[in-house]
């Protein structure tokens, strides 16, 4: 556990000592920052279901950002052979780099909370539904993460990370747009998988146990592939 | 302390390393030889268990590496060709990650660092991130980590590559004072440091181990000095 929260701490530090990190926090936040505005001032309601969207969307772009680095770096630089030659265990080193960039995006998510207060001042916002809107997206982030995890550990370059994260995040956020195009059974399927219907409860106020299984299960898959592909030796 | 029994390893199908075997005494300090591409490295990944060994069996401290893998770890410190370090990290953050990261007891975890610190002679730049520093510290960092956990095999590859002549003095005499307290392999292309460093020396050909002799042994029996003995062995092969 100790050398988990280590290696998390390394992570963490690790983003800001990065001019990566700072650029992507003030973008994001001032993007955010327009759009609450901008929704704000169109709706003229005391919610965040606009705003929690907005987020959800921007996440696929800014998320493949900080998670290509986790392991394409490690192995372009020659540390991830100093890593898996020290007594720690690969679910240890997994678990504690998922848990550095899950913090750093916490943090990010942790940033809009002054949306909530600037409407609960000027409304009377429902604060259960903004709760589980916030849960929603975080939990989504958790699951581009793992996904952009898995990625950066496939290779030893991060723009190669990035860009297979991103088809991933696409093809999970967009599937159901193309919906029609399927057949029945696969539209089912597609529904299943993509993380539109799912987050789209948790917006709405609606906290279902199997919209919280499907975002589970999917980070614990990506982990777990994770550990797989770390483990694989022919990128040695 | 290490025995190794008929390891072979192919990448893909080319065979990297054939029927290797030797055993090594704790103690002893053992200079890998070979030319580049002669398998050097992966025989040092094998024994610290970054890389299976395609066949055969490799046993530290009386713990298989394959099935044991993190109770050898524990044993080992390593070094590997390219120091892997954190460009971002200080000297001393880099050093405390690698001693949590190696079961350094929480309570020494700061008296190891302050230790390998002052045995590298990295005190004066503890406090710098390791991005700023020249080749020779970064390479010095390298051997602290290696050495952080006060190991029992010490596995070096190419210790004292880009360092200078002063540099290369101190390294060697840090290695030197190990002699009988741990067990130490290094790889090196620099004849003449095997032959004032170590004890015992392996010559690897093509992956193969062509010679494995004690250096005084070596020196008496085919020549006056390594260099002359290594061109001749590589030359006669190839003939």
């Amino acid at each position: 556990m100790s050398k988990i929260v280590a290696i998390a701490k390394k992570e963490l530090k690790a983003y800001f000592k990065s001019p990566i990190a700072y650029i992507v926090l003030i973008i994001t936040i001032s993007i955010f920052n327009i759009f609450f505005f901008l929704i704000i001032d169109e709706n003229r309601e005391a919610s965040l279901r606009d705003v929690f969207k907005v987020m959800e969307f921007l996440f696929i772009f800014i998320v493949p950002l900080l998670t290509m680095k986790i392991f394409a770096e490690e192995k372009s630089s020659g540390t991830m052979e100093f890593l898996m030659t020290t007594p720690t265990t690969n679910t240890a080193i997994v678990l504690g780099k998922y848990l550095g960039s899950l913090m750093f995006f916490t943090l990010i998510v942790a940033m809009t909370l002054s949306y909530y207060f600037i409407i609960e001042f000027f409304g009377q916002p429902d604060r259960l539904t903004i709760l589980s809107g916030y849960l929603g997206v975080w939990l989504e982030g958790a699951l581009f993460i793992a996904i952009g995890m898995l990625t950066s550990s496939w290779t030893k370059n991060q723009i190669i990370a990035a860009i297979c994260s991103y088809v991933i995040l696409f093809l999970l956020y967009f599937s159901v747009s193309f919906i029609k195009y399927f057949s029945s059974t696969a539209q089912v399927l597609i529904r299943y998988v993509g993380t539109w219907s799912h987050s789209e409860n948790f917006i709405a106020g609606i906290i279902t146990t199997s919209d919280a299984v499907y975002y589970l299960t999917g980070i614990l898959i990506c982990i777990m592939l994770t550990r797989l592909s770390i483990e694989n030796r022919l990128w040695r | 302390m290490i025995i190794t029994q008929n390891i072979t390893k192919y990448f893909g199908g080319f065979q990297a390393l054939k029927d290797v075997s030797f055993t090594i005494n704790k103690g002893e300090i053992v200079g890998f030889l070979g030319q580049n591409g002669a398998g050097k490295t992966t025989l040092m990944r094998i024994l610290t268990s970054y890389l299976p060994a395609t066949s055969g069996e490799v046993i530290i401290g009386g713990k298989n590496v394959a099935k044991d893998s993190l109770a050898v770890r524990r044993k080992i410190g390593y070094l590997p060709e390219t120091p892997p370090l954190y460009p971002n990290m200080t000297v001393k953050d880099y050093l405390l990650f690698a001693a949590q990261l190696k079961d350094v007891s929480p309570k020494q975890q700061r008296f190891q660092a302050d230790k390998v610190l002052g045995e590298c002679n990295l005190k004066d730049v503890r406090d710098k991130p390791i991005a700023v520093l020249s080749k020779g510290y970064k390479q010095r960092v390298g051997i602290a980590q290696a050495i952080i956990n006060d190991p029992e095999v010490l596995i070096l590859d190419e210790p004292t590559i880009g360092l200078d002549p002063v540099q290369i003095i101190q390294v060697r005499n840090l290695i030197k004072s190990l002699e009988y307290k741990r067990t130490v392999i290094l790889s090196t292309h620099i004849l003449s440091e095997i032959q004032q460093i170590a004890q015992r020396v392996l010559i690897i050909k093509s992956g193969e181990i062509i010679v494995d002799a004690g250096l005084k042994d070596l020196l008496s029996g085919k020549g006056s000095n390594l260099e002359e003995i290594f061109l001749k062995l590589h030359s006669v092969q190839e003939d």
